[in-house]
């Protein structure tokens, strides 16, 4: 369990994110369980920071991520 | 579309039968099968009308509960099935985090064809969370 979040919204912005890759993830090529699995260790490797700046830039990243799968 | 198909129809048959009957007669068969094609639509719209929405919809908590099991045993991230119980926790009881937990809501959203809103979605930690709050959706179905 990652550290309780001390920003709500960061935290919110996080959670769609996720929910939003994993929903493109669905038609990903190599199969969604091995999308999701991925996902999931890129978001809980990120899960110890605290510093909102931080966040920001994963955050920032995690789009970047997404409009490259739209791409695809 | 439907009316010209049925002038269509109408006119190949008229052309077979013209040698016999007068064109007269012809023509009016032409005309009288498009009324009937016209009155028959209103009468099936009426009768999708008579299912009622109002009459269905409530879930049984036995039924929400076995369905919600059936999702979480799916799912290869719970450490062991035996552990889904009716009040068992996601992180504390089924080894799941936090992202799992979204996860977990977002197939309970697919399952039951509703859609969880954020501040809700974080209050459902448990089995017995999700129930209720599937229990307390009219649309769930």
């Amino acid at each position: 369990m990652p550290p309780a979040p001390n920003n709500p919204e960061l935290r919110r912005q996080v959670i769609a994110i996720y929910k939003h890759l994993l929903f493109l993830g669905r038609e990903y090529p190599l199969g969604y369980n091995y999308f999701r699995s991925r996902l999931h260790r890129a978001f809980m490797a990120k899960a110890h920071l605290t510093d909102e700046e931080e966040i920001r830039q994963g955050i920032a990243r995690a789009e970047f991520v997404r409009k490259e799968i739209e791409a695809l | 579309m439907f009316r010209t198909a049925i002038l269509r129809s109408a006119v190949g048959a008229t052309r077979t039968a013209m040698r016999p009957i007068p064109s007269a007669a012809a023509r009016r068969l032409a005309i009288a099968p498009a009324p009937r094609a016209a009155s028959f639509v209103p009468k099936t719209v009426s009768w999708q009308a008579v299912r009622c929405y109002a009459s269905g919809g409530s879930l049984e908590r036995q039924e929400v509960y076995e369905r919600i099991k059936q999702l979480l045993s799916g799912f290869d991230k719970v450490n062991d099935p035996a552990n889904i119980t009716e009040n068992a926790h996601f992180a504390n009881d089924l080894g799941l985090d936090s992202l799992d937990t979204v996860e977990v809501v977002m197939a309970i959203e697919e399952e039951f064809s509703i859609e969880i809103p954020d501040k809700d979605a974080d209050t459902i930690h448990s089995v017995d969370k999700a129930v209720e709050y599937i229990l307390s959706q009219p649309d769930a179905n």
